[in-house]
């Protein structure tokens, strides 16, 4: 209570300190009767010092800068006072001009309540937050950066600059090529039979790392027709043919026609119904009775049957042994057999030697024939080695001959229309030279049926 | 007796045999993956000889392959990638469906591509093997480079065989190897001679397409993929075979400026497909020297007539020099720029229809202006207007054909097709006969129609001619004696006189012809009687031969007559 006490006295007995709430009145400190109580404990002290004198007091130093932003006893006369002179008259005119203003502006222009009350109001700045400020480490930074200006003066790359340096640049375009594709319009070719590279590592390890073509087998080489690869349209498909060769080739693509017709001809022949199968009433009735009359017969003739398996059965059992002379007289007779067939083989070999001639004409006979047939077969291989092979389910069927009719061909090279496709063409002569399969385009399979529904509004039209 | 019990098919036939979908499930593949495998390498289905046993009893019809090939693809690197874009694919529709539009970018970045670099050195492994089979390539490349861009192949591809293409054409025009050229209705066959090799190649029209359905486009497609490949390696063989700069630049080409490079770079290629302007080398022109044959001192003869044939080629690929031609916009540009090219020739079409004229309509030096319309309003006095049919036959024949058959409104001779030799005996038809007159350097006069028919009585009956020439001889000593009896008998003195004796002037080349004549009857005449028989045949098949030529040349003039009494008509 004493130090407050002194502080207060202190502050008070300062010259020029202004109080902004009145000062209440000292005796009211001393109230009362004082209460005798033994200080020599810090509780004590604690407990009964009275320091409500230096709570107000700071309390007032605190209001004070919140309101003025330092203490009024420190500030100078020109901030607290001002000389009053009466109000302007500008100022009034202001005023009114700004009541005019703010009924023009409205209620937008004032900043809301709330605002206001949230506004900062105290004029002391808030405290700095030092650890914001704070650089840890400093020092040492610092100091490497200084060293780092110097080594900079003297022309000394750092180490890690050196390295980036030294890093040789990202090969962008490499990695474009190795992504580039294969119909690139612009990609770019070389040499590829200029120079053998030679296998400079070791053939087994190659082998083994997988790094080695495998070797092509040679058979692969060869083609599988010896058809070229580009056959030239007869004569007669010239735009402005001559006069017998174009007949030629219109005679080839009637033959061809022909033989279509001809063929459709026949499976409609062949599917045609057939006037012996008609149902006449006859057949109609002969049919309604199957099985109902001539059953007697029928039946006869399973009797007869049946006898006929009962005597097979008794003649199996009633196979009798043979006796010893039978025997005898079996193997005798079958001796005998192969003397006879051994004699008569002797006696037409012997006459052979008289048939001499006859024999080596038809030896000579045979001979030509084998090889006339020989010749065939080789012709025929040869043939074959030019025909499409039947590699698939399907037949190749060979296209249609691009013709003209005479009315058709054109004049002029400008009035030509061109026929057939050569995309076409080319897939044919693929097929046809066997490098593909002949194939149907694949049908469509759709997975789920189609339901189809009427709209009700449609519905209700029908 | 003893030992293992033998099944069937588990040796033989059978074994070496493996249908399709086995061999796809043994590289584990889908069947379009399979399939462009398979072309890529170059293997084929192969149709066994005893189907039953191969097919373990079954007759159905499959697709067989050989069991070999199909080890063999086991090896291949591209087997690995096919499944990487497999995977690739999945994951990007994984991404598409979750709108991950980062992760589709990043994806389609890394998409795995695959080389054919590797199958091409394997399967062509020298350079002429490649060229045997660049047919195939050619034409695909053509065919393709003339498609719309319309979806059905990737926009990248056409572009692709369109550059190839243009560079063929290109080296072709340098190293002048075109042979024949003939339009057909289905497109233009084109045959060149390169390093010793006749490439047979089809060119679709422009604009002609309607798309077959029935043409597997997938398959195609990969075909082409290859065949791209293949063709941009012999392309670029090619061309440093002629030491030309490959990618092919033209001469004079303007400085590339930093900015605008792109920009040049397209208009280069459009200079380029344009055929107008010569290639830019690696060695200037001026320097490289014409290498000569090397001279064997023996067989002089032989080396004399070599040398002759070689001026001939080289006057007929140099048929045009000197030339200069314009195109009118009616008349197919390309092909006609790349044949006239080909020969040497100058030229150049109008401004608007394509990049690359050289000179104007109005340009004064022009010798040929090639129309295809029935007339044409401002004619030039001082060049031809033709017909696009006169160069093409015109390179056919290998020499520069009368122009007058070829005017403007004039009906055309008939184009041939330069594909057919005729052997001896066979049909030829008039015009082509007039032609190798022509060639031989005769001149068929004004009335060309009698000399036609002139000349294939000649064709066909040369021997009888010379024996009528003979019996000529002979009328005519008969006809001095008849005259003589004549005289003698109506009374008259002979009016006998010394003549001095004339020496006969013996024909040696004719000696010559009729000893030979006469060697080849005695030599008929000593022949075995098998031989005898053979050559009876073959004499036959000769003179039937001839004498179905003679009947169809009898149906031209009946069909020529036919015609000319028409004509006639109409013009009463």
């Amino acid at each position: 209570m004493a130090a407050a006490r002194r502080l207060k006295r202190v502050a008070v007995s300062q010259p020029g300190f202004l109080t902004l709430k009145p000062s209440r009145d000292p005796s009211d400190l001393v109230s009362g009767r004082r209460k005798r109580v033994n200080k020599n404990k810090k509780k004590n002290w604690n407990k009964h010092s009275d320091i409500n004198d230096v709570e107000e007091f700071l309390e007032d130093v605190r209001h004070q800068e919140r309101t003025t932003g330092g203490l009024l006893s420190e500030k100078s006369d020109d901030s607290l006072f001002f000389l009053d002179v009466g109000q302007p008259k500008k100022a009034e005119q202001k005023a009114e001009e700004s009541v005019e203003g703010k009924k023009r502006k409205g209620k937008a222009s004032r900043p809301l309540r709330i605002d206001l009350i949230l506004q900062h109001d105290s004029l002391v700045p808030p405290a700095k937050d030092v650890l914001s400020y704070q650089q840890p480490n400093a020092k040492k930074l610092r100091r490497i950066a200084q060293k780092a200006e110097q080594l900079a003066a003297k022309g000394v790359v750092p180490r890690r600059q050196r390295q980036l340096l030294n890093r040789r640049p990202v090969d962008r375009t490499a990695k474009k090529s190795a992504t580039e594709a294969n119909n690139n319009p612009d990609r770019e070719y070389y040499d590829m039979w200029g120079q053998e590279s030679k296998e400079s590592a070791d053939p087994w390890y190659l082998q083994q790392t997988g790094k080695r073509q495998v070797k092509r087998p040679e058979k692969l080489n060869e083609k599988p027709s010896v058809l070229p690869a580009v056959e030239v349209i007869a004569p007669g498909g010239s735009y402005n043919p001559d006069f017998l060769s174009h007949q030629a080739l219109l005679q080839e693509a009637h033959d061809v026609e022909v033989k279509k017709q001809k063929q459709e001809e026949k499976l409609e022949r062949q599917l045609a119904f057939n006037k012996e199968d008609k149902a006449t009433e006859e057949t109609v009735l002969r049919e309604q009775v199957e099985g109902l009359v001539e059953e007697e017969n029928e039946d006869e003739e399973a009797a007869a049957d049946d006898e006929e398996e009962d005597v097979a059965v008794g003649a199996i059992a009633l196979s009798e042994k043979k006796t010893e002379r039978q025997r005898k007289r079996e193997r005798a007779e079958k001796i005998k057999e192969q003397q006879r067939l051994a004699d008569r083989k002797q006696t037409d070999q012997q006459q052979q030697l008289f048939q001499l001639r006859s024999i080596k004409a038809s030896i000579r006979q045979r001979e030509q024939k084998t090889k006339s047939n020989q010749i065939k077969r080789k012709a025929k291989q040869e043939a074959q080695k030019s025909q499409p092979r039947r590699l698939g389910k399907l037949k190749f069927q060979p296209q249609d001959l691009e013709v003209q009719l005479s009315n058709e061909l054109a004049g002029s090279l400008r009035r030509l229309k061109p026929e057939g496709s050569i995309l076409k063409d080319r897939f044919k002569s693929l097929q046809k030279r066997n490098l593909i399969e002949p194939r149907d385009r694949a049908k469509f399979k759709r997975r789920l049926k189609v339901k189809y529904v009427e709209k009700r509004a449609f519905k209700e039209i029908t | 007796m003893g030992g293992l019990q033998k099944k069937k098919f588990e040796r033989g036939a059978a074994t070496n045999y493996i249908t399709r979908n086995r061999a796809r499930k043994k590289l584990m593949l889908s069947l379009p993956d399979f399939r462009r495998l398979c072309i890529l390498k170059g293997i084929y289905p192969h149709e066994p000889k005893h189907k039953k046993k191969v097919n373990k009893g079954s007759t159905a019809p499959r697709t067989f392959y050989l069991m070999k090939d199909i080890r063999f693809l086991l090896h291949e690197p591209i087997v690995g990638k096919f499944r990487e874009y497999k995977i690739f694919v999945r994951k990007l529709k994984k991404a598409y469906g979750k709108t991950e539009w980062s992760t589709v970018e990043r994806l389609r970045e890394n998409k795995p591509t695959y080389k054919l670099d590797h199958i091409i050195k394997e399967r062509y492994p020298s350079f002429i093997d490649a060229l045997r089979d660049i047919d195939d390539a050619l034409c695909m490349c053509f065919l393709f480079s003339t498609f719309a861009r319309t979806g059905k192949c990737h926009v990248q591809t056409i572009q692709l065989c369109r550059r190839l293409t243009v560079e063929w054409m290109n080296y072709v025009i340098a190293s002048r190897s075109l042979r024949k050229v003939f339009i057909s209705i289905k497109g233009i066959y084109y045959q060149a001679e390169v390093m010793g090799q006749l490439i047979t190649w089809l060119v679709p029209y422009q604009f002609s397409h309607d798309h077959p359905t029935d043409v597997d486009y997938r398959v195609m497609a990969t075909f082409t993929e290859f065949y791209t490949t293949l063709l941009g390696f012999v392309n670029f063989r090619l061309y440093h075979s002629l030491n030309l700069l490959y990618p092919p630049k033209v001469c004079r080409a303007p400085k590339l400026i930093p900015g605008l490079q792109s920009i040049l770079l397209f208009l280069i290629e459009q200079k380029l497909s344009a055929l107008s302007a010569s290639l830019a080398r690696v060695v200037s022109s001026a320097e490289e020297e014409e290498a000569e044959l090397d001279q064997f001192p023996e067989d002089m003869e032989k080396m004399e007539a070599r040398e002759k044939e070689q001026k001939q080629q080289e006057a007929q690929r140099k048929m045009f020099q000197g030339l200069k031609f314009f195109l009118n916009r009616e008349v197919p540009r390309e092909s006609l720029a790349f044949v006239i090219r080909c020969f040497g020739g100058e030229v150049s079409w109008d401004k608007s229809i394509c990049i690359g004229s050289t000179y104007d309509v109005t340009d004064e030096t022009i010798t040929h202006h090639i129309v295809d319309r029935p007339n044409i309003d401002k004619q030039y006095i001082n060049r031809y207007y033709i017909q696009p049919q006169w160069v093409y036959d015109c390179v056919n024949a290998k020499i520069l054909l009368p122009v007058e058959d070829y005017f403007i409104g004039v009906t055309l001779p008939p184009h041939l097709s330069p594909f057919v030799e005729e052997k001896e005996g066979d049909y030829v038809p008039p015009e082509k006969l007039k032609i190798m007159a022509l060639q031989r350097g005769e001149n068929p006069g004004v009335n060309e129609e009698e000399e036609e028919d002139e000349e294939e009585e000649e064709d066909d009956n040369a021997d009888e001619e010379e024996d009528d020439e003979e019996e000529e001889e002979e009328e005519a000593e008969e006809k001095n004696l008849k005259e003589m009896e004549d005289q003698r008998s109506q009374g008259k003195s002979l009016q006998v006189k010394v003549t001095p004796g004339k020496v006969k002037v013996e024909n040696p080349a004719r000696l010559e012809q009729e000893e030979k004549a006469e060697e080849k009857r005695l030599a008929i005449m000593m022949m075995k009687k098998k031989e005898k028989y053979l050559y009876d045949k073959i004499m036959f098949g000769k003179k039937r031969k001839v004498r179905e030529a003679n009947k169809l040349a009898a149906k031209r003039k009946a069909h020529d007559d036919a015609e000319k009494a028409k004509k006639k008509k109409a013009r009463k």
